[in-house]
């Protein structure tokens, strides 16, 4: 319609630019109009007899508008625009190869349907303009002879990799325009702003071709899985489910986890709204030590179009080694036994404490053979003394029972460290143990009364917060309401210590509600520096053992995870990561260390090298080099050239001796990304054409390329000239005016 | 005539030698008595830590009150003056009696139970007093000797535990070096024993120091057999009772105390 009548495509109108080629000066048509105007206002003012109110300005207005357009065409309108000149230019055509091009559709797959589209004469339009070159890409791009070497096998499509490889192919040529047919299913997970920036430098158009049907349905796709990537022996991890699906809104699912074919966990969940993506959490056992590889699945529903895109691969390194906890208590109390036993029971965390029993005595527990001498000098003074430990708890302690040098090494294991610090409740901590005006108040998730007497000895209810209910640190039971319902029936805290609010950032999980008090925060946590703080402010939690049955497990439980979420993230002095362990028809690998030495501070001048065993033969070893931007951090790049699980061993060496070490897991997964997806991405390739500078076509559209993709800056072009003044929208216009103002006069009665 | 002179003679005389005999503080050479003690000002704080007595079912001994308040409440009252002069646990200055009956031992998990060999639990007793000490409740037993009141002892005890052997505690536990190092230990006399020429009661020699342990080799019951670390408690501020018995006394019951708060 919109060619009809304006003669020319949208894209001449948004390309060119407009032009007046009569010979008459701009200001004359200006001055023309003026006078023109003018006079007809006088004729209409003359014959003001026959026409009342604002019927002559009416009448003025529409014969303007007439004379306006007039005076417009003989000033001979026109629009200027470069052309491709015809075979002087390149046009590289690049087609989908990948898995879910093979997807069939109305009018079969989305293959056929692009090769159908170029062999009903588009190819051969852009032949008798261009030169044509033809290539295909999924992981890799390839120039093809014919479209028949096209098969839909690829495991991955990479489009930006392929735009920027045939940009590169054709770096030598007068490339005019590129066109890219595909689903725009990605794999390497879109195309980044840098990928953009390189191909707009080229200023080369990319006209995007859709195939494809926008939405699946019905399907449930997992998109997500998030669980930390280490975890200790017998952890409870829990998983955020990312999931969307079209068609099934309100049906019941079952979402599950699975370590190889045992089933961990597993839950029913209810599908939401269509199309949008869902959440859900999903806790279970890490189990013993070792790297796991842990599958999400939702159950294929009825008539499902895809189940291949119902599971997914998440790694985690279940750790043997044991966090250690170095816990320091001003008085004896119950609280401190029954932590202990808790962490007892506990194989995968070591605790040692430092109990003042007397004025000047300190009892020592859990300290090792292997460091008889631990704490005997009492609490560390050095950075490496106390960063030796992954987390800290500060029972009943006087801040000045701290020197200065000591409050600033606590604040640092958090910070600088990583590690995790709790402050407990009692009689000589908090706002009544000097608290507020130490340093160490800053590290608090909370902030504190300023006066003393805070502590008290009366019983009080622990209630959950919203977030305490989803938290791992309070959950009891896999089950949100069930966990709800036990806290519910838990026995009352012994004695609870007031808090102040919570800081921006830090989060409530349980209030205490005790008689003739305001709610207040008992359990809150935050993320402070590399590392985390939380206050428990009460020595009562020991009721919960000993008023349940003693088989009863909730308060070890409690203590056991508080103190893994305390203890078990905090970082070595060597940190070896990746951003994707399941390389999903993917072969490189990206490896990055943080090296730190003993008191955590980052370590330059050292050889950082990765040592990696994978399936077969596929091993090797590569040095990581230093990031000029980030002190003590390295990276590589590295192939892993067979799918399978891979381990990486990061060694770090100063002067040739060791200075630490970490394991890293990786996995290479191949014929997976392509399940994935599969909806034509239409956001991607509209993105791609408009930052470019091309257009996006629908596979309908196709047959309009070839004329349209004529109009670039790029390559050889040449300069046209198009009319403006026989456009049947012009006619149109001056048939409208003059047609209004005789339906007008004649409604009136003055014709 | 002669009998009915001879008997309020003798009656007379009788009178006579035991005024004169409790003048000199002969049967009790200590003059204070362990029910007047006076209730501290601070007998109302509420503290982490209460010298819990166990009420327990024994028959009547000195009219009403049963075996379960010997020593009471001086013992209770003077120890705590110890425990809170020694150590830096915050400590009630009175008592509180509980009792197997009810729920409230669960609160105070260290209990004291005296005189145990004259104790007659009942089965619904022996099970919460298994229940206590599984939960992580502590149990010191102390002032019973000889053969015989250990057989009553045992009595009830077994059925509390009848899986679990009574055992002695090793020196190297660390129920003697929790605090104070109490390796070289004598037997702690009750005042009977008074001016302690001997220091055992009945066919009790030897002092004895045995235990209960739970699956992690954590001591629940601390059984201080043939001594009595409550008169040494009750007597220390006298100085007729030896200061060498009612320090180790201290010591002991005070590292029972840590040790219960620890392991």
């Amino acid at each position: 319609m919109f060619e009809f009548l304006f003669k020319y495509p949208t894209t001449v109108f948004s390309k060119g630019e407009l032009v007046l080629l009569a010979p008459w000066p701009l200001w004359a048509l200006g001055a023309a109009i003026a006078v023109a105007a003018v006079a007809l206002g006088v004729n209409i003012r003359g014959s003001r007899s026959l026409l009342s109110g604002a019927r002559p300005a009416v009448i003025w207005l529409l014969q303007s508008a007439v004379v306006v357009l007039v005076l417009f065409l003989l000033w001979h309108p026109a629009i200027s625009i470069a052309t491709l000149r015809p075979q002087q230019n390149v046009v590289s055509v690049l087609i989908d190869d990948s898995r879910s091009m093979a997807l069939r559709e109305e009018g079969g797959t989305r293959l056929q349907q692009a090769v159908s589209g170029l062999n009903s004469g588009v190819l051969d339009a852009l032949r008798k303009k261009f030169q044509v070159r033809v290539y295909r890409f999924g992981k890799n791009l390839e120039r093809i002879d014919k479209l028949e070497q096209l098969t839909a096998s690829a495991g991955a499509s990479r489009i930006g990799d392929a735009v920027t490889e045939a940009l590169t192919d054709a770096s030598t040529l007068p490339l005019g325009a590129l066109v890219l047919l595909s689903d725009g299913a990605d794999n390497s997970g879109g195309i980044d702003r840098e990928t953009i920036a390189r191909i707009r430098q080229r200023r080369i158009p990319v006209h995007t071709v859709g195939f494809g049907r926008e939405k699946i349905s019905p399907d449930v796709e997992i998109s997500d899985a998030t669980l930390p990537a280490r975890a200790l022996v017998d952890s409870r991890l829990a998983a955020q489910v990312t999931f969307r699906h079209n068609g099934y809104t309100q049906r019941k699912a079952r979402l599950a986890v699975r370590d190889g074919n045992k089933v961990l966990a597993s839950q029913e969940i209810t599908l939401k709204a269509e199309g949008v993506p869902q959440t859900e959490s999903l806790t279970f056992q890490a189990g013993i030590a070792g790297a796991k590889g842990f599958q999400f699945s939702i159950d294929p529903l009825d008539g499902e179009e895809n189940v291949n895109n119902n599971t997914l691969l998440r790694l985690v390194n279940v750790e043997a080694t044991k966090p250690r906890i170095l816990y320091i208590e001003g008085e004896p109390r119950w609280e401190f036994k029954f932590i202990r036993r808790a962490i007892d029971e506990d194989r995968s965390l070591e605790l040692v404490s430092m109990l003042r029993t007397t004025q000047n005595k300190i009892y020592r527990q859990g300290v090792t053979n292997a460091r008889p001498q631990e704490l005997e000098h009492g609490f560390p003074a050095k950075a490496e003394e106390l960063f030796f430990y992954s987390g800290l708890i500060v029972g009943s302690v006087e801040a000045g029972y701290f020197t200065a040098a000591q409050q600033e090494l606590i604040k640092e294991f958090a910070n600088r460290r990583g590690g995790g610090v709790l402050f407990l409740g009692g009689r000589f901590t908090l706002s009544d143990g000097g608290y507020p005006a130490s340093p160490l108040a800053e590290m608090l998730p909370v902030r504190l009364p300023p006066q003393k007497g805070t502590f008290h000895r009366d019983e009080a209810n622990f209630e959950l917060t919203p977030a305490g209910r989803e938290s791992l640190i309070c959950r009891l039971e896999d089950r949100p309401e069930r966990n709800a319902e036990r806290w519910k029936k838990m026995p009352l805290l012994a004695d609870y210590q007031e808090l102040g609010e919570v800081k921006p950032g830090a989060v409530a999980l349980a209030e205490v509600n005790a008689p003739g008090k305001r709610r207040m925060p008992v359990l809150a946590v935050e993320n402070y520096g590399r590392g985390r703080t939380a206050v428990f402010a009460t020595q009562g939690s020991w009721r919960w053992k000993m008023l349940q049955d003693h088989q009863d497990k909730t308060h070890h439980m409690f203590w056991q995870q508080l103190l893994r979420w305390l203890a078990s993230e905090s970082p070595g002095a060597v940190v070896a990561s990746t951003p994707r362990p399941v390389l999903a028809d993917e072969t490189k690998v990206h490896l990055r260390a943080d090296v730190r030495d003993k008191a955590y501070k980052p370590m330059a001048n050292v050889r950082v090298e990765a040592r990696i065993v994978g399936p077969g033969d596929a091993s090797g070893t590569v040095e990581l080099l230093p990031q000029p931007l980030e002190e003590g951090v390295y990276e590589a790049d590295w192939d892993a050239e067979k799918p399978g699980s891979y381990v990486a061993e990061i060694v770090v060496k100063k002067d040739q001796q060791e200075a630490g070490r970490d394991v890293l897991m990786f996995r290479r997964e191949d014929g997976v990304a392509e399940n994935f997806r599969l909806a034509q991405n239409r956001e991607l390739l509209e993105k791609l054409a408009e930052q470019t500078g091309g257009r996006y076509y629908t596979a309908r559209d196709l047959p309009k390329l070839s004329d349209q993709i004529s109009y670039s800056e790029a390559g050889i072009t040449t300069r046209e000239t198009r009319d403006l003044w026989d456009m049947p929208a012009v006619f149109l216009a001056a048939l409208l005016l003059r047609g209004s103002e005789w339906l007008l006069r004649r409604r009136w009665g003055v014709v | 005539m002669r009998p009915r002179i001879l008997r309020p003679a003798s009656v007379a005389l009788f009178l006579l030698v035991t005024a004169l005999f409790a003048q000199r503080g002969g049967f009790r050479p200590f003059a204070e008595d362990d029910d007047n003690v006076p209730v501290p000002p601070d007998a109302q704080e509420k503290t982490e830590y209460a010298f819990a007595r166990l009420k327990y079912p024994s028959g009547r001994f000195w009219g009403y009150r049963g075996y379960w308040t010997i020593d009471y409440p001086k013992a209770d009252r003077q120890f705590v003056q110890g425990v809170r002069r020694l150590t830096r646990l915050h400590t009630k200055s009175v008592e509180v009696i509980v009792n197997l009956d009810d729920d409230e031992v669960f609160k105070w998990p260290w209990i004291y139970a005296v005189e145990v060999g004259h104790w007659t639990l009942n089965d619904a007793q022996c099970k919460k007093l298994r229940e206590y000490l599984l939960r992580g409740g502590f149990l010191m037993t102390d002032d019973f000797h000889g053969t015989q009141e250990w057989a009553v002892f045992m009595d009830s005890m077994s059925r509390v535990f009848p899986d679990r052997p009574v055992v002695e505690i090793e020196n190297s536990d660390q129920i003697f070096h929790v605090l104070y190092d109490l390796d070289e230990r004598m037997q702690v006399p009750g005042i009977v024993n008074w001016p302690f020429h001997r220091t055992y009661e009945r066919d009790g020699y030897d002092p004895h120091y045995r235990g209960i342990y739970d699956d992690k080799g954590r001591l629940m019951v601390g059984i201080c057999f043939n001594q009595d670390n409550g008169d040494a408690w009750e007597w220390a501020d006298s100085p007729n009772y030896p200061e060498k018995y009612a320090s180790q006394a201290y010591r002991t019951g005070i590292n029972y105390i840590i040790y219960a708060m620890t392991h």
